[in-house]
């Protein structure tokens, strides 16, 4: 196979294969996970505006008091590689264009500098929390093989992606192939790693701010 | 007159001066000392006695009797030793007599952890809650008076 | 497998519900649990990182409840829980985790935290894994109706003797009163004044109340072991007296997991919506002052700050009212660094107290108190629970602090007419 032939087959079956799984596995993770169900609480409520399973979903982006000082890194390193990730993902021109072709909708993207740029601030962050994982006590200790290998499966599109784009290291054909095939390894790992906090951090908000609601308590 | 009431009781540590309330205290918790034994107790109890104490040995005291006060409490959760526990409240009781100064809240305050110090023994030994220690402390401030009426 | 463990995994299996599930899909190890424990604050030892205090929950949620871990459970390349391990992990579930909640509140994915080491605690009861302090507790609650051996007659003696300071009858199985008053083993044994108190401070506010002889005690070993069942018959205990006597509100005392026990997980454990109101004294407290009952007079004038019990504030959702109680008598209130719902635990709640062997981590552990302590420098430290007071006052005379600890409610009450002295 040559490079254009595994092009192909990653922009074509390889990305349906991808999806499907992705979507499928994100479903099933879905029920299996909130399927469980709870006991419904039957104390009495105590009413207090502003604590609600819904306002926790937000506000608990925000650092808890006296929580930034105690890891500076964690937060702003975290906040830095999740934003970048967002702003490469569905603001980068390339990529609306592929969501316009699955999906029909597309939006305004950012110049492409610009995107260059978050790019690498982003790759920049995302090297700093593995540089935090691996130096700090309590990361280092509660780290796993997923936690490594998450870090790579979220790393190398963006670097796979950044090469492509100044067509350094490998031809571009080939570099463009292995960037959406990282992709693709990165869809269908999410729903059965650490990733798919990407869709269960919604709900385990909603359920720590609905419990501490129930009790007046704004988390 | 006898003290035999509460009421009178109280009625006769108001009219005693601060030094005099602090001997009377000192007494009375020495009466249920028996049920402690700790030294630091015994040792606060002593300079309380004395006449001419100083609020500099009183401080001191006043420290060792508040470790012996600290460390008797039963904790959350364990087996309660009746027994132990007095020991608990005689400790209270000898706090209040190192205090500074031993007003009337002071000295009721250590009659009563005095009382509940022997309760705790009249519980251990299944005798339930009747004791005869409020009658003792009573007898106690009414030979007290009596010394001071005649002495002075 | 022996028999126990047997019973354990099945427990822990049982316990996981979907906000469990999703708590361990969300974790990202990103370790700011632990910044948030003073456990491990303290210590800097990682083990006791909150969310690995839950690694054979997580496990068993794994291999029973994922396609993946089944499947790997199935071609033998899965770990299972071990007796060894359920007796590793006693340390961490139960020494050092008093059950507070900061963990619960800081995770940035939404994990609760704190939730989760209640549930694996019924699995590490039911295999044995428990504490014997907590053990010897559940004992006496079963046997004896209270975890530190508390009978009637100790009430009773109680009774006599608050009667006696205060000159207030302290009525007991009164039908119709509008409160019922719980007392935690603690205070019957360790702080009569707050009896006293709540004599005072009901005969002040014109309000009817009373003890009851069959459900007296209010704290809740089984919730603190984590043996739901013992704690369901302590709360329906409680429940049947207060249905019998007909009252509207039962008062839960000055101890913070009673409060939880009672308020929150109460209802569930008896399966069904309680008929009468269930308050801390604080909140009873709080409520007469807003309707002008308590008119109370002078004020401390030494520097004072208050400790927020975990589960009063917390996780109880009372953060409020012990501010606006303080502020009637306190003329020099300072607050402490993190007061009010990001407050320190005290190191000794959730059972942790009972642990004999514990003591030394405890103690460490307390050196976060000491520094909040350290930084708002009170004459004297103001509280609403009673374990918190003792805990408080032992590290204080460990770290040779001088700083005096009373109970709110007790000292609300010295500033009612009729005190001693006054007459």
């Amino acid at each position: 196979m040559d490079q254009l032939q595994l092009l192909t087959w990653a922009r074509g079956n390889g990305l349906n294969l991808a999806l499907t799984i992705f979507v499928l596995g994100v479903i099933w993770r879905l029920i299996e996970i909130y399927g469980l169900g709870r006991k419904p609480d039957l104390s009495a409520p105590r009413d207090v505006p502003g604590a609600s399973g819904w306002h926790t979903i937000f506000r608990r982006s925000v650092p808890p008091p006296g929580m930034f000082k105690t890891s500076p890194v964690s937060y702003l390193g975290g906040y830095v590689f999740h934003v970048g990730l967002a702003v490469v993902v569905f603001l980068f021109a390339p990529h609306i264009e592929l969501i316009k072709n699955l999906l029909g909708v597309a939006w305004p993207g950012l110049p492409s500098q610009m995107v260059d740029f978050i790019t690498v601030v982003t790759m920049a962050a995302l090297v700093v929390v593995l540089i935090d994982r691996i130096t700090k006590p309590v990361k280092r200790f509660l780290s796993t093989f997923g936690d490594w290998f998450t870090w790579a499966l979220t790393f190398l599109p963006l670097l796979t992606g950044w090469l492509a784009v100044h067509h350094l290291l490998l031809p571009y054909t080939l570099m463009l192939a292995l960037h959406i095939l990282s992709v693709e390894l990165l869809l269908i790992c999410l729903p059965f790693t650490k990733l798919f906090h990407a869709f269960t951090a919604f709900g385990s908000r909603w359920y720590n701010g609905t419990v501490n609601g129930h009790k007046g308590v704004p988390v | 007159m006898t003290i035999s009431n509460d009421k009178e009781f109280k009625a006769a540590l108001t009219k005693l001066d601060d030094g005099e309330r602090r001997r009377v205290a000192t007494l009375l918790v020495q009466q249920v000392f028996d049920l402690s034994g700790d030294p630091r107790v015994k040792g606060g109890l002593e300079l309380a006695g004395r006449a001419d104490v100083g609020s500099a040995e009183l401080a001191v005291a006043a420290a060792g009797v508040n470790t012996a006060r600290v460390e008797s409490y039963t904790q959350c959760g364990r087996d309660t030793d009746w027994a132990a526990q007095a020991s608990h409240f005689v400790a209270r009781a000898a706090q209040e007599c190192v205090r500074p100064v031993v007003d009337l809240a002071a000295a009721w305050e250590a009659a009563m952890q005095a009382r509940m110090a022997r309760m705790c023994k009249t519980l251990t030994a299944g005798e339930g809650t009747d004791n005869r220690e409020a009658e003792a402390q009573y007898q106690t401030l009414d030979a007290f008076l009596k010394a001071k009426g005649s002495g002075s | 497998m022996s028999a126990s463990l047997d019973k354990g995994v099945r427990v822990l299996k049982e316990i996981i519900d979907a906000p469990i599930a999703s708590y361990f899909s969300s974790c990202v190890h990103c370790g700011l649990c632990a910044e948030a424990c003073l456990f491990y604050t303290e210590t800097g030892d990682p083990k006791y990182t909150p969310i690995h205090k839950l690694e054979p929950l997580r496990r068993i949620y794994d291999q029973e409840y994922t396609l993946l871990g089944r499947l790997a459970k199935l071609v033998g390349l899965s770990k299972p829980v071990t007796d060894a391990e359920l007796a590793e992990w006693q340390e961490l579930v139960y020494n050092s985790c008093t059950l507070c909640g900061r963990c619960s509140v800081v995770c940035p994915v939404g994990n609760d935290i704190a939730y989760m080491v209640r549930k694996i605690r019924e699995g590490m009861s039911a295999s044995g894994n428990a504490p014997d302090g907590l053990k010897g507790a559940v004992t006496r609650t079963v046997n004896i109706g209270s975890p530190m051996g508390i009978k009637l007659p100790a009430v009773k003696a109680q009774m006599k003797h608050v009667e006696a300071d205060y000159g207030i009858a302290i009525p007991l199985d009164q039908e119709g009163a509008e409160y019922l008053v719980m007392l935690s083993s603690m205070e019957i044994i360790n702080f009569p004044e707050y009896l006293g108190a709540i004599a005072k401070i009901m005969r002040h506010a014109g309000k009817t109340w009373t003890l009851c002889s069959e459900a007296f005690e209010a704290t809740n070993a089984g919730m603190q072991i984590g043996n739901s069942d013992l704690a369901r018959v302590i709360v329906k205990r409680i429940v049947d007296g207060a249905e019998k006597l007909k009252v509207k509100t039962v008062i839960s005392p000055e101890c913070g997991h009673a409060y939880t026990a009672l308020r929150w997980e109460g209802a569930n454990l008896i399966g069904r919506p309680f008929g009468f109101k269930v308050q801390h004294i604080i909140e009873v407290l709080e409520e007469f002052r807003l309707a002008g009952l308590l008119k109370t007079e002078g004020m401390e004038t030494d520097r004072l700050t208050f400790h927020d019990p975990c589960q009063l504030a917390r996780r109880g959702g009372v953060i409020q009212p012990q501010r606006n109680l303080m502020a009637m008598i306190a003329k020099d209130f300072h607050e402490m660094p993190d007061a009010g719902f990001m407050n320190w635990c005290c190191g000794g709640g959730g059972g942790a107290s009972a642990i004999e062997e514990g003591e030394e981590l405890r103690l460490e552990a307390f050196k976060k108190k000491k520094s909040q302590l350290d930084a708002v420098k009170p004459k004297r430290l103001v509280t609403a629970c009673a374990n918190c007071r003792i805990v408080i006052e032992e590290g204080l005379e460990h770290y040779q602090m001088n700083v005096p600890v009373v109970g709110l409610t007790e000292t609300i009450a010295e500033h009612l007419p009729d005190s001693v002295g006054n007459e």
